[in-house]
């Protein structure tokens, strides 16, 4: 019994140590920065969700690190309008191209799926309406970086 | 070694297949009038994904490619997905949708058997 209450509390701490912790977005929503004329942003975005939860890749943005997919997190980049390319890599990359307007939000959630030794992070283009709603518990964990 | 290979494209899904097309555009003003999408749709795409328009969902026509009219979602998002994932809009040629435009990738990408696409004119909104 005592073995089963130790690794329940290990797997609590491991999870915990899994999620981001910062403000939530509905608690810093203010403090974000308005956007410049000439750019457009990039919000991207992962669930809280245990499946999956240590596999935590990269999330680069036109062949540049901006962040980490982890659950329960978020963060956003400012970044020229045009074309761009978002990707993440765990034993294979997946990617993602959009299109960014001037003075255009959009959203990238990232969602993890079955792989064949490691899950598979795909980036994917989420409509705002839907992002809004998922995002507003989520904890920010990233520095906001201009392209 | 060779299920291994396999696997991972099983798993990693098709590439979705396209070719260079050349999208003439439109003046996109606050007259350009929405369409609404009447009945809702689902298709297969050829990379073993599905995708589903919804019902009132809203298109605006940005231009044509040779093909035929490319309508973008208004204020939403369409995507094409395979072995990655990429932004698209529709390609329509008398009133049936026959494949996608890749705005990033400047490619169309057709569908495999084309289907009628209930579109019906809105007075611009803001």
């Amino acid at each position: 019994m005592k073995i089963l209450q130790l690794a329940g509390i290990g797997l609590a701490i491991l999870l915990t140590g899994c999620a981001s912790t910062g403000p939530r977005l509905h608690e810093m929503e203010t403090t974000i920065p308005t956007l410049s004329a000439e750019q457009g942003r990039v919000y991207f975005y992962r669930s809280s969700s245990f499946v999956g939860a240590a596999v935590q890749p990269s999330i680069r943005l036109d062949g540049a690190e901006v962040g980490k997919s982890q659950p329960g997190g978020f963060f956003y980049v400012d970044a020229k309008s045009g074309n761009h390319e978002a990707a993440t890599a765990t034993e294979v990359e997946n990617k993602l191209t959009f299109v960014l307007d001037k003075g255009e939000v959009k959203y990238v959630r990232t969602k993890v799926t079955m792989g064949l030794m490691v899950g598979h992070v795909t980036p994917e283009l989420v409509s705002p309406e839907e992002a809004k709603k998922e995002m507003v518990d989520l904890h920010y964990n990233g520095v906001p970086a201009s392209k | 070694m060779l299920w291994l290979a396999a696997t991972m494209l099983l798993l990693a899904g098709c590439a979705v297949s396209h070719t260079p097309t050349e999208l003439t555009p439109l003046a996109i003003t606050e007259h350009t009038k929405q369409q609404t999408l009447t009945n809702q749709l689902t298709f297969e795409l050829g990379t073993g994904y599905s995708r589903t328009l919804k019902a009132g969902s809203q298109w605006i026509s940005i231009g044509r490619v040779p093909q035929g009219e490319v309508y973008k979602p208004y204020k939403d998002v369409f995507t094409l997905e395979g072995a990655n994932v990429h932004e698209a809009y529709l390609v329509v040629d008398t009133g049936r949708l026959i494949g996608f435009y890749l705005p990033v990738e400047r490619g169309y990408s057709p569908l495999k058997q084309a289907l009628p696409l209930p579109l019906q004119t809105q007075e611009p909104q803001n």
